[in-house]
């Protein structure tokens, strides 16, 4: 496939080509670590206009360039040399795949009569990431590079998104070729909902008893929020989301029953238990949504929208699948009859029911009110960024968001160590938005480094840091599921955060008593620049309702119960 | 779901990495790899035909295979019962 448009014949380095085509598909911003065989290309950038990030771990600048990627839809782009550079992008690229993140990484790689010869710094990384990514080139020739970076930003910003490598080997990159510019490719045509299963869709909506609809993060991907609220608005049905569908509707909005799944609402679960027709919309049964599969909604039909017909029928059968652009498809379904007022009373009794208390007694501050508070004192346009465990839940669960873009979160992949890279990718990308890290002891270490990041390039990123002294998730499921036998997940040889915050030049606070939750809050929303609050906690607080792995997602455990629990949170 | 065979026909570009990353996605997904050959017809690209085990769906993994750039085609033919391999037609796997 070459749709390019062919103009003028122009002498150029690979490097220059490589940027240049960078330029035109609109890269304003490198995220990135040199070495190597990557030199040419970092050579080229100097005076090009790109601005680069020099990231502090290669980890880091592939977690900058997909937060960035989420934030503004377009690829974020992350640059390392080969061999170990190349390697330490992986977790990063992954979890661009995983969550459906618009990516362009390039490597550098040994020359090409090198390759294959066990040479300084050579790994098949077109090998190790083929799984990870969405497609990925060896780049043979100079003159394939206009051609090779437009497609690479067409397929990774187009259809299902995803991470797209471009391997350069250093004497294409060093070398010089004769070539030509190109404009970027055109866009494919954007895949039209069937009318008949838009039809059956519609007709399902208006016989069902109970239905619901699961938002995904695929709603926000495809720039379709206000066609997903202007439908819900039209039929009055209940919402429930994944984790990474949080914001689609305004966690206030009387429909929404909250995030489903392990460590769901109690109303979301009990909600999708019961419901006799399941409309699912850019989400894909992931198995923390889920719960054990054959038991989860057992009673409904299912309509699934997505922009992957791979997802159709993957985990749970369809019987209408409506495959192509969220958008029109959510313009076009048009049922008869709003949701039932029977049906949404029950909803709305269960919400009443199962609604998050703060009033349990706490030993020291307790997370999800400081959470609650944040939320309540943030200002518009707040984005948080979690790490992985605790503390991501208990954002999830306590946290209130008006746009999925509000909360940026590692979903598929889990990853310990996105938050404070993903913080300085979504800074970066909307500068006029604050910014928000909430992390946790475990995760914070995972890529601490990038706090020389935010130091180097005065980025105003604020760090809420969670310290229970423990990586507490693995160490409630051994309370709960391996009969307490802890096994390496005590943490209390942790170091003085706010001392390490200091010496990388970002201005630090730590708090261990409630009552100085609401001053500390005050003053990290308000100091100027980049600020951290460490917050000590109980190292035994676990995170409720939890689903046990193999149950449905009704059989909820709370810390009052075992495994029939209520699902009342703490 | 008990273990069937399908039978695969799939066009791709001859670009680097096609066979593998189709292969590579098959055995990634679930399917075993029983038995593989690769032509070079006239024209762009190659073809191969792949039969697979699984329990899964093989109308799964022909909509995996087909968001896959390389991929131009891919053809399903009917699930079957799991056979033995024919005279003449050498396994991937010796030990299958």
């Amino acid at each position: 496939m070459n749709p390019s448009t062919h103009m003028v014949p122009v002498l150029r380095s690979g490097s220059q080509i490589l940027i240049e085509a960078l330029q035109n598909n609109g890269v304003k911003q490198i995220f990135g670590y040199p070495g190597g065989t990557i030199m040419p290309v970092y050579d080229a950038l100097v005076g090009s206009g790109l601005k680069h990030y020099l990231c502090r771990h290669e980890q880091g600048a592939a977690l900058a360039a997909d937060a960035y990627g989420r934030v503004t839809r377009k690829a974020g782009v992350c640059m390392a040399t080969s061999g170990p550079g190349a390697t330490n992008l992986v977790t990063g690229i992954a979890n661009a795949f995983m969550d459906s993140v618009p990516m362009v990484v390039i490597t550098g790689q040994v020359p090409t009569a090198l390759q294959g010869t066990d040479a300084f710094q050579e790994v098949d990384i077109f090998g190790i990431t083929m799984p990870v990514v969405k497609h990925s080139y060896i780049v043979r020739n100079v003159s394939d590079i206009p051609r090779i970076v437009n497609e690479a930003f067409q397929l990774a910003e187009n259809g299902r998104p995803g991470p797209v490598l471009i391997d350069l080997p250093k004497d294409i990159s060093a070398g010089m070729g004769e070539t030509i510019e190109t404009l970027p490719a055109p866009l494919p045509e954007a895949s039209k909902p069937d009318p008949v299963a838009m039809q059956q869709a519609s007709d399902m909506l208006s016989r069902a008893r109970r239905p619901l609809v699961i938002a995904g993060g695929g709603i926000a991907i495809s720039d379709s929020v206000g066609a997903f609220r202007a439908f819900i608005e039209r039929t009055g049905l209940p919402v429930t989301t994944t984790l990474k569908g949080l914001g689609i509707m305004p966690t206030d909005h009387p429909g929404y029953v909250g995030m489903l799944g392990m460590h769901g609402n109690g109303a979301a679960n009990h909600v999708v238990q019961n419901c006799d027709l399941l409309m699912v919309v850019g989400a894909r049964f992931d198995d923390r949504a889920t719960g054990h599969l054959s038991q989860f909604a057992q009673s409904a039909r299912i309509i699934h929208l997505d922009i992957d017909p791979a997802e159709i029928s993957k985990l749970r059968k369809a019987d209408v699948a409506i495959v192509g652009e969220l958008k029109p498809a959510l313009e076009g379904l048009q049922p008869e009859n709003k949701a039932n007022a029977t049906w949404l009373g029950q909803c709305a009794g269960w919400k009443k029911e199962f609604a998050w208390r703060y009033d349990a007694p706490a030993k020291g501050i307790y997370a999800p009110r400081l959470l609650r508070d944040l939320s309540r004192a943030k200002p518009e346009g707040l984005t948080i960024t979690c790490d992985v465990g605790q503390h991501q839940m208990w954002v999830a669960q306590h946290c209130s968001f008006n746009d999925p873009l509000e909360h940026l979160s590692s979903g598929g992949l889990g990853t310990m160590g996105y938050g404070l890279p993903a913080a300085i990718g979504a800074k970066i990308a909307k500068p006029e938005d604050m910014v928000i890290c909430v992390s946790g002891d475990g995760s914070f270490m995972m890529n601490v480094q990038e706090l020389a990041t935010i130091n180097r390039y005065g980025i105003d990123v604020k760090i809420l840091l969670f310290d229970n002294s423990a990586l507490g998730l693995v160490r409630q499921w051994q309370e709960i599921f391996f009969e307490g036998n802890y096994s390496e997940v005590h943490l209390d040889d942790n170091p003085d955060f706010a001392g390490v915050a200091r010496a990388f030049g970002v201005k630090a606070r730590s708090i261990s008593e409630p009552e100085e939750v609401s001053q500390a809050l005050d003053w990290l929303l308000h100091t100027e620049g980049a600020a951290m609050l460490h917050v000590a906690i109980d190292s035994m607080e676990n995170v409720w309702p939890l689903v046990p792995p193999g149950k449905p997602n009704h059989k909820m455990m709370s810390a009052k119960t075992a495994d029939q629990g209520t699902g009342n949170g703490k | 779901m008990r273990n069937m065979d399908h039978t695969l026909h799939i066009q791709l570009s001859n670009c680097e990495g096609a066979i593998i990353r189709a292969l590579g996605l098959m055995e990634r997904r679930g399917y075993t790899l029983k038995t593989c050959s690769v032509g070079e017809p006239e024209g762009v690209g190659r073809e191969m035909e792949v039969t697979v085990t699984s329990s899964r769906s093989g109308d799964l993994l022909k909509r995996q295979l087909e968001r896959l750039h390389d991929v131009f085609s891919v053809e399903l033919k009917p699930a079957e019962p799991i056979k033995p391999h024919s005279p003449g037609i050498r396994p991937i796997n010796s030990r299958a």
